[in-house]
């Protein structure tokens, strides 16, 4: 009960202002409690020290520096807005660009990766001024490179095209080879070049109408897998060209 | 027979131009004339409370450059925020905000940095008794101002090794004489948080001022 008491009172005399009057029944209390007594004591002069800190002065200058400061930052806050929008435009045209060119970016991997998948074929070197002229014994047969590809029967006596499906893209690449090896123009630039996968090797004599002739070997064409050397192989019928 | 002719005949107009003069030269009122640019409303808003605030933030921080330097950003921060001033509290209780939001900034970038300062230098680190750099003899000095110098010197020191939701409340209250309210208003906290934060700060400046009591 004693100690309730005491811990009332300190905490009245804690809210005090400095000099201001505590109740009746504080000061029956302080009369009686000693330890009260000397904490109201050490309280009442610890507040007088505090309180004697008292306020330091500003400096003389201290409106002038103000209204130089104020002078400042007036004219940041006239042209800090402008400049903020301003940057905030241009760091969103700068997302809007990297998202662009990300996307293309992807979109054009996309493309490319396609394309890979698909077998390679290599495009034969296309003479400049030269007319070829084939000094293979058998005369080559002219390829009809927009004709129906053969036809050929299964076990099960289906009939079935001798090439596997393929993008346009692919067809377009190998279009060029007719012209090099009989001399006529090539009969549809989008037509498929026949892919021999013969083991030997390709002569060919040219003459640049000056009496000069040079006869060129063209070695076997690689068309990027043995897988499809062999399937040709067992497709194609030999000596198409 | 008189007849009255104007209302100042009634008596009341030296309590109405009191009244009038009073809101006219009241801190609302001189930052709403700030607002609209006038500048020697503004200058006698610096005029009153240049001292106060300077003063508050000095013992908050215990660098007196420093406390220049902030109680000028204070004011630069009232007057560009004078457009979206509130007339939700006194002026007091916004600038002093403002102020202990400064100082109290000011005092976690030191810790930040590690500013060690030479009166807190002895200081322990696991919340022992500090021992002060220049430690009293005990022995009564002779001349009363120089006790009254070295007591403040001390108290100053023990203030600044109060930590800083102690010691703003203190210096509110003991220092600058604010109300209970008006500190919970400043400091943006419940009446009862400033009342035992104010207890526990005489607590621990009781003890360190053992010597002087």
């Amino acid at each position: 009960m004693r100690k309730n008491n005491c811990e009332m009172v300190r905490r009245e005399l804690e809210e005090l202002m400095l000099g201001e009057a505590c109740s009746t029944a504080a000061t029956e209390h302080l009369r009686d409690c000693a330890s009260c007594r000397e904490f109201h004591e050490q309280q009442t002069k610890l507040r007088q020290i505090v309180g004697s800190l008292g306020t330091v002065e500003a400096p003389a200058d201290f409106d002038f520096r103000l209204r130089a400061r104020l002078a400042q930052s007036n004219g940041s806050v006239v042209y800090w807005p402008f400049a903020r929008r301003g940057l905030a435009i241009a760091a969103t045209v700068l997302v809007f660009l990297i998202g662009v060119v990300v996307v293309r970016d992807v979109m054009n991997k996309r493309g490319v990766d396609y394309v890979a998948k698909q077998p390679e074929v290599h495009e034969p070197a296309k003479p400049a001024d030269v007319t070829p002229v084939v000094k293979d014994e058998k005369k080559p047969e002219q390829v009809a490179v927009n004709e129906a590809p053969p036809i050929i029967k299964k076990s099960d006596g289906h009939p079935q095209t001798n090439y596997r499906k393929r993008p346009l893209s692919s067809l377009a690449i190998s279009s060029t080879g007719a012209e090099v090896i009989n001399g006529k123009p090539p009969l549809n630039m989008s037509a498929a070049f026949p892919i021999d996968a013969s083991p030997q090797a390709f002569t060919v004599s040219l003459e640049d109408g000056r009496g000069n002739a040079r006869t060129i070997s063209v070695p076997t064409i690689s068309f990027g897998s043995q897988r499809i050397v062999q399937r040709g192989n067992q497709l194609t019928p030999k000596r198409v060209w | 027979m008189n007849t009255l002719t104007t209302i100042d005949e009634l008596g009341f107009a030296p309590a109405l131009q009191q009244d009038v003069l009073e809101d006219r030269t009241s801190d609302h009122a001189l930052l709403e004339a700030t607002r609209s640019g006038d500048q020697d409303a503004f200058a006698e808003l610096v005029s009153r409370y240049r001292n106060q605030i300077t003063s508050y933030i000095y013992r908050m921080t215990n660098d007196y450059d420093g406390a220049v330097d902030l109680a000028q950003e204070t004011f630069v921060r009232v007057y560009g925020a004078a457009d979206r001033y509130q007339r939700t509290y006194a002026f007091s209780t916004y600038i002093y905000r403002i102020a202990t939001n400064l100082a109290i900034s000011e005092l976690r970038k030191r810790k930040r940095r590690k500013l060690v300062s030479l009166t807190g230098f002895f200081q322990p680190t696991d919340g022992g008794e500090a021992k002060e750099l220049n430690p009293p003899d005990g022995r009564p000095l002779q001349d009363l101002e120089l006790v009254d110098t070295e007591r403040r010197n001390a108290v100053q020191r023990a203030i600044g090794t109060l930590p800083e939701k102690y010691r703003a409340p203190l210096i509110l209250r003991d220092v600058d004489g604010h109300s209970y309210d008006e500190i919970a208003k400043i400091l943006e906290t419940s009446e009862g948080t400033v009342k035992s934060r104010i207890s526990r700060a005489r607590g621990f400046l009781r003890e360190k001022m053992r010597a002087y009591l």
